[in-house]
């Protein structure tokens, strides 16, 4: 029974903290001032979206999340961004 | 308390998998050596010889205590946060490989405890996820550092994953089938008789080009290369964050050549009468595995110091023009011969 309640409460607490980084790095994917931390935001809260699927029990989806939509997605995202024209900081010597 | 409840207990699996990071780890300075040491020998030159005697064998060790000493210089105009993430993120997905792979396995009598610190049904798709986890390193410290020559090796590995991880993931998917299960251990156990080397030879080849391609290896190391990028993306770095990242590479290196030898090269697998012998059986094995990994790692060696680097363009081409078609035939031809095995051997 004991062991139990540990295991109950050790989800409640994985659950949370996955929950708030979803919620702390969508609101960043949308006030991020810099696109390519912007990116990277969306593919955090990605991959926290794949945690909450694991605490689920649906390790499959979880899986399959980080490989399609950090792996792939997040990359082509990155990769458009950096087609992008942007310019390196200071540097005029060079 | 039977061997069983021992083998899955949290505590137990924790302490292993700490145990094989350290393992791992050490063969990662091993492979640096070698690298050094077996390129020299390639080149007819001497290379190191002597710190740890005749052979230069603990000279690895010797460039630790050096990259751990060296000043720490972030660029002033880089991003931070970006910057001093990117290795630990490089280092962290060669680590969450670790988890998942078997080092082998101790067979007493009919059971095989494989030397894993977890046990996944679907291991071989955690693994790919987490092994793609790496480019991302890549690109955050080639943005991080704000230098145009990391930024030409981000976009470089960038062009070039995309590209190769669609060809690795069809031959696993081809694995995957032949075995009836995604579980890497599973995978392994069912090469008992015959390798799938010898079932799926054109996967093979497909899929050792394609892992070179994901490690970031000669011929497909346009990432890094030294004569036009610097550096690559490790341009900015120094001192133990660039030797985390370069560890991260090692790391990568031999879990791939660990993945290859699961996936096609017959694992552990061993006749019975040889795992039946008494003590020497049962860790046999490991060794068995450990040597074929460490002859993979020596062809690879052997590759980087033979072969000249493609230009980027060629590299895409080749990984969707003849790689990706090939490893779908490849997937084609798997499935038809297993159903094949089914009609004929299946239940």
């Amino acid at each position: 029974m004991m062991t139990v309640d540990i295991a109950g409460i050790g989800e409640l607490i994985m659950f949370a903290v996955v929950s708030i980084l979803t919620i702390v790095f969508s609101i960043l994917v949308v006030t991020a001032k810099d696109i390519v931390r912007a990116a990277l935001s969306l593919i955090v809260a990605l991959v926290s979206v794949a945690g909450i699927y694991v605490l689920l029990n649906a390790q499959f989806i979880g899986m399959v999340q980080i490989l399609i939509y950090v792996g792939a997605i997040g990359v082509l995202i990155l990769f458009a961004v950096m087609l992008t024209t942007q310019e390196l900081k200071g540097g005029s010597d060079d | 308390m039977n061997i069983v409840d021992i083998v899955y207990n949290p505590w137990f699996s924790g302490i292993v998998g700490l145990i094989l990071i350290g393992i791992v780890f050490v063969c990662a300075i091993l492979a640096v050596w070698l690298e050094r040491k077996f390129g020299a020998d390639i080149q007819s030159r001497i290379g190191p010889n002597r710190v740890g005697g005749r052979y230069g064998i603990l000279q690895g060790i010797a460039d630790a205590i050096k990259l751990f000493t060296k000043e720490d210089i972030i660029p002033a105009k880089a991003d931070r946060l970006l910057f001093v993430l990117a290795p630990i993120i490089v280092l962290g997905s060669g680590f969450m490989m670790i988890v998942a792979i078997p080092f082998g396995a101790i067979v007493i009598g009919d059971n095989v405890y494989p030397i894993a610190a977890t046990q996944m049904d679907i291991s071989i798709i955690y693994l790919e996820a987490v092994s793609a986890l790496s480019v991302l390193g890549i690109f955050m410290a080639a943005y991080g550092s704000n230098n145009k020559y990391s930024m030409i090796a981000a976009f470089r590995n960038t062009a070039r994953m995309i590209g190769y991880e669609v060809p690795l993931g069809v031959c696993i998917i081809g694995v995957a089938v032949m075995a009836q299960s995604l579980d890497i251990v599973e995978i392994a156990k069912a090469q008992s008789p015959l390798w799938f080397v010898f079932l799926q030879p054109l996967g093979f080849v497909i899929f050792f080009i394609s892992i070179l391609a994901d490690m970031g290896r000669l011929p497909f190391d346009q990432n890094e290369a030294e004569e036009e990028l610097v550096a690559g993306w490790g341009t900015e770095y120094s001192g133990l964050r660039w030797g985390l990242g370069l560890f991260g590479e090692y790391i990568h290196m031999v879990l791939g050549a660990c993945i290859m030898v699961l996936l096609y090269l017959g694992g552990w697998n061993l006749p019975k009468f040889l795992t039946g012998i008494f003590v020497l059986g049962s860790l046999m094995p490991i060794f068995w595995f450990v040597g074929k990994v460490v002859a993979i790692v020596f062809i690879i060696i052997m590759l980087r110091w033979a072969l000249p680097r493609f230009r980027i363009d060629q590299v895409v081409d080749l990984g969707w023009k003849v790689l990706f078609p090939l490893s779908v035939l490849n997937l084609i031809w798997a499935v038809a011969l297993s159903l094949v095995f089914d009609m004929f051997f299946g239940a």
